[in-house]
């Protein structure tokens, strides 16, 4: 047996006659039982602290909030989506499908920028609510709104393509619950240098300048230019 | 209507009033349970989920009746059977009430007025041991056997005290049997506080409490059934409405005990400064009667689940301890010292 | 245990290994006081337990490997799903590794706002470990009482990033977002309601002889022998080690905010519980300075570090810990150069707590069995990876 140090229990008085402490907790537990009697027969959601009566009462959901996905519509009623696949490339679960495609003659006006997705797909069954599509997006095009029943009897019926996720968002904007657009985050950057005529050089000298620049590895990331994304 | 059929219809209407008693038990134990833990309970099955225990015997009724392979199947059988019967046959004893006179015929509101009175309590509820562990032994699974045992240990440990604490009160009214002690708790002794035995005994009652507590299987004695540490003990292998008579027979066993505190420590049907019987009818006076009794029983009742959810859980050894080295010489003391002063007051 | 040939040396399995007329007894994943997915095999003289061998890996789902094909930023949602009941001490501490990698510093004001949503991670977690305790001992109201609290807690998470219990915090670099509307709202009520519930639970159970019964003098533990097993956290303080990363090896900002670091004396189940209320009541307290530090920067303050939009941290291998509420969790992640870790290793603070389980309930009964697997806090999820 391992070695245990030796405890005292040492109790007072009222701690010894069990009844005074239970009686004590007694009193609490009667203040908790009187105050929900008379918080039950109130009207109105969530008056007994810990219960929502679901499904008639159900809770404030913030805007930020990852639930299902929607892809957006502009104002003029346009498919943000270019098909870049950069949410294909980012997700963790690898649940996108995300498939270009060019307009085709006389739809040009249906989509906002010069190349469509032909098709789009999300695995609802293997996506984890990350939002790490949204983050990648370049256009706010894909987003995660607050739809969060998304039960289904057919897995089947799980895999939302591209009609399902336009309809979420009509869905959401017709109750006013759309995604507000992402706020700015103010970053802290180096200050930008001033770019200054670059001078042509040399075909030699560029050549080891990048040599350089391979030797030194992939690392320095972040002093490395931003790699903005595709405007 | 010649006797025995009266007492025929004061056995069914009994039995069906316990049986109802114990049903909204349940319902009571857990709205009341979730007042106290702020939430609600259930609410959806009727008005404030009044028709919960209607639904919960239809779903024991109908589910698959599972006997485990290599259990004892006569013994898995007889367990619950054993443990429900006794806590029905207490009520035989209980005196739910005073006289009522019905079509110029006086009928004690009791089933049977013996005069070994809670004697016949004590011995049945020694039966329901077997209940218990036979039904955890005929299990055959690890578990219940440790929840059969421990149940053996608790209930017979504390059969005990209570019979000590019960000692008292018959040294103190003379007679074990249950209406004859009600009746001697009228009137009042040192001119203010009422005959009852809170107050001619208060140790005893504080005991036989306890030692219903421990009986009855409940927080913080619930030790052979506790779900935490040995998935329900006992009763894990039984389902269906097996498992109903033992969840069943709890409750019905719950209603039992607080009438007997009732009748033996709290003055029975009688309130207790006003005689009832001066103001109102014989009818009335038997309605009356039996109401009083059962609002007391219902304090009773409700205390049994008050206590449960505010007080933790004893362990073993701590109640065996408790049971043995605390309230046995507590009873011993208090059984001297109630003879002695009995001895000196006539 | 398999007796057949050649499989000897292969299989390990747990198993009973006293010999003796001793009853097995299996309690097993699948149990009503687990805490997930763990099973314990005992062998009991009656109530005594002789022995117990703890089995683990029922919800190993391979995170680190899985994380060997995974970008250091799709790694992040990984690391809510290991301490599940307080994910944001992982995601912060698997950021602060990478971060550590690249030799970058976070600006102060992400800083703070990752300090005040770890303490009340930790609330959280402590919250639901106390209840919990709570509840295998027989007292299953302050269970409710605590619960209630964690929902607030789960608001101001819902409203800062967007998630209640998979996080997904931050990014690598600083975190996204500013303390939203609610938290500023909600604070000055939060710190009250908490410490209520926190006085309600205590006036429930600490002065209760049953519970005092129940959990003084049990599993009581020397702090040299958990010193040696490896434990940290709230068990090793309990045992009267005063060790805290947040004092000993201060990061974000912890040296500029003034905490106590409870101790206990014995190591037993009272002394951790005491222990996790009190830490409780420090959290509060860390988060009111921290407020009040992240009031004194400008609204515009800088929330995150420029990075690029591939991470590709620089040769080398690097292992940072935090003190999370179970313990010190830490990370070791070693980069090859490319933008995806070369080896990331997890170290689990209840891996080395549950290891000592044997040596914790030897001699003792069930029921305190049942009481120790509580109080160590043992989440099935940070444990099996």
């Amino acid at each position: 047996m391992p070695r245990r140090p030796v405890v005292k229990k040492e109790y007072t008085l009222g701690e010894r006659v069990y009844l005074v402490e239970i009686a004590k907790g007694l009193r609490l537990t009667w203040k908790h039982f009187v105050f929900n009697i008379k918080a039950s027969f109130r009207k109105g959601p969530h008056t007994v602290p810990t219960c929502w009566q679901y499904p008639e009462d159900r809770r404030e959901i913030a805007p930020i909030f990852r639930g299902a996905h929607m892809l957006q519509l502009n104002d003029k009623g346009q498919e943000l989506c270019v098909g870049c696949g950069m949410c294909a490339r980012a997700c963790p679960a690898k649940c996108i499908t995300v498939k270009r495609g060019k307009p085709a003659e006389g739809e040009e006006d249906r989509y906002a920028g010069k190349t469509m997705c032909s098709s789009f797909e999300i695995d609802m069954l293997r996506c984890i609510f990350c939002g790490n599509c949204e983050k990648a997006c370049p256009k706010n095009a894909i987003v995660l709104g607050q739809d969060y029943e998304l039960a289904e009897y057919e897995p089947g019926l799980c895999i939302y393509d591209k009609k399902r996720l336009i309809s979420n968002f009509l869905k959401a904007k017709a109750e006013g619950r759309l995604k507000p657009p992402p706020a700015p985050i103010p970053i802290d950057a180096p200050p930008v240098k001033k770019k200054t005529a670059v001078k042509k050089m040399a075909p030699g000298k560029t050549k080891a300048k990048g040599g350089e620049r391979a030797e030194k590895g992939k690392g320095t990331s972040v002093k490395e230019e931003d790699k903005g994304p595709d405007k | 209507m010649a006797d025995w059929q009266i007492d025929l219809i004061k056995v069914v209407f009994i039995w069906a009033w316990a049986l109802l008693i114990a049903v909204v038990m349940t319902w009571v134990e857990r709205r009341a349970s979730a007042m106290m833990q702020d939430r609600l309970g259930p609410n959806r099955a009727g008005p404030f989920g009044l028709l919960q225990p209607l639904a919960d015997g239809i779903k024991l009724f109908t589910k698959e009746d599972i006997i485990p392979e290599r259990a004892r199947k006569i013994l898995f059988i007889l367990g619950p059977i054993l443990f429900a019967l006794p806590a029905f046959s207490t009520y035989a004893v209980v005196p739910f009430g005073d006289k009522i006179v019905i079509g110029g015929k006086e009928i004690i509101l009791q089933v049977s007025d013996v005069n070994i009175g809670f004697l016949y309590v004590l011995a049945l509820s020694a039966i329901a041991v077997y209940g218990m562990v036979i039904g955890g032994w005929a299990s055959n699974s690890k578990y219940s056997i440790l929840g059969g045992l421990r149940a053996t240990a608790q209930l017979i440990s504390y059969e005990v005290p209570m019979g000590l604490a019960l000692l008292t009160i018959v040294l103190l009214y003379g007679t074990f049997s249950l209406r004859e002690i009600v009746l001697q708790q009228q009137g009042t002794f040192l001119g203010f506080l009422p005959n009852w035995g809170f107050f001619k005994q208060p140790v005893g009652f504080i005991i036989f409490l306890v030692a219903a507590y421990a009986e009855a299987n409940r927080v913080p004695f619930d030790l052979p059934e506790c779900e935490s540490e040995l998935v329900t003990g006992y009763h894990t292998e039984y389902g269906s409405m097996r498992l109903g008579l033992y969840l069943f027979g709890e409750y019905v066993n719950l209603v039992a005990l607080s009438a007997i505190t009732v009748s033996l420590f709290f003055g029975g049907w009688a309130l207790p400064y006003v005689d009832m019987g001066k103001f109102l009818g014989p009818v009335s006076y038997g309605i009356a009667s039996f109401l009083v009794f059962f609002l007391k029983q219902a304090f009773f009742l409700f205390l049994f689940v008050w206590v449960r959810w505010t007080v933790p859980r004893f362990r073993y050894d701590q109640l065996m301890g408790l049971g043995w080295k605390a309230l046995i010489p507590l009873g011993l003391v208090n059984l001297f010292i109630t003879a002695l002063l009995v001895q000196l007051t006539t | 245990m398999s007796k057949e040939k050649g499989l000897e040396t292969i299989c390990i399995t747990t198993g009973p290994t006293e010999v003796g007329d001793y009853v097995t007894l299996n309690i097993g994943p699948i149990h009503p006081a687990m805490h997930g997915t763990l099973r314990v095999i005992t062998q009991t003289d009656g109530e005594t337990v002789i022995s117990a061998k703890p089995e683990i890996g029922y919800l190993h789902r391979g995170v680190e490997k899985l994380g060997e094909n995974l970008t250091y930023s799709q790694f992040l949602p990984m690391t809510d799903r290991l301490n599940y009941c307080s994910a944001i001490c992982n995601n912060v501490a698997y950021e602060m590794a990478v971060e550590k990698l690249l030799g970058i510093e976070v600006p102060p004001k992400a800083q703070l706002i990752r300090m005040i949503m770890m303490e009340l991670a930790r609330i959280a977690d402590h919250q639901v470990c106390v209840g919990i305790l709570g509840v295998d001992l027989g007292a299953l109201t302050p269970f409710f009482y605590l619960i209630i609290q964690r929902e607030e807690i789960y608001e101001i998470f819902e409203w800062h990033h967007g998630a209640r219990l998979t996080n997904s915090m931050g990014a690598i670099g600083g975190v996204e977002a500013d303390l939203p509307d609610r938290f500023h709202e909600k604070w000055p009520k939060m710190r009250d309601t908490i410490r209520r519930a926190n006085d309600e639970t205590d006036s429930l159970l600490t002065h209760n002889r049953i519970w005092m019964d129940r959990t003084i003098g049990v599993n009581a533990f020397c702090g040299d022998d958990a010193l040696d097993w490896g434990f940290t956290g709230p068990m090793l303080r309990a045992c009267g080690v005063r060790r805290d990363l947040r004092k000993d090896e201060p990061y974000l900002m912890y040296d500029k905010v003034d905490f106590e670091v409870p101790v206990g004396k014995h190591g037993d189940v009272f002394d951790r519980y005491m222990v996790r209320m009190l830490e409780m009541e420090e959290s509060v307290k860390i988060i009111d300075q921290a407020y009040a530090l992240y009031k004194e920067l400008p609204d515009d303050a800088p929330l995150m570090k420029k990075m690029p939009k591939i991470i590709r941290p620089p040769e080398g291998q690097i292992y940072h810990a935090i003190e999370s509420p179970n313990g010190e969790l830490g990370f070791f992640i070693k980069s090859d150069g490319s933008d995806k870790p070369y080896r990331i290793k997890i170290r689990p603070p209840c891996y080395m707590v549950y290891q000592a389980f044997e040596d914790l309930v030897k001699g003792e009964m069930i029921s305190d069995l049942i009481a120790c697997l509580s109080s160590l806090n043992v989440i099935a999820g940070e444990l099996d990876r």
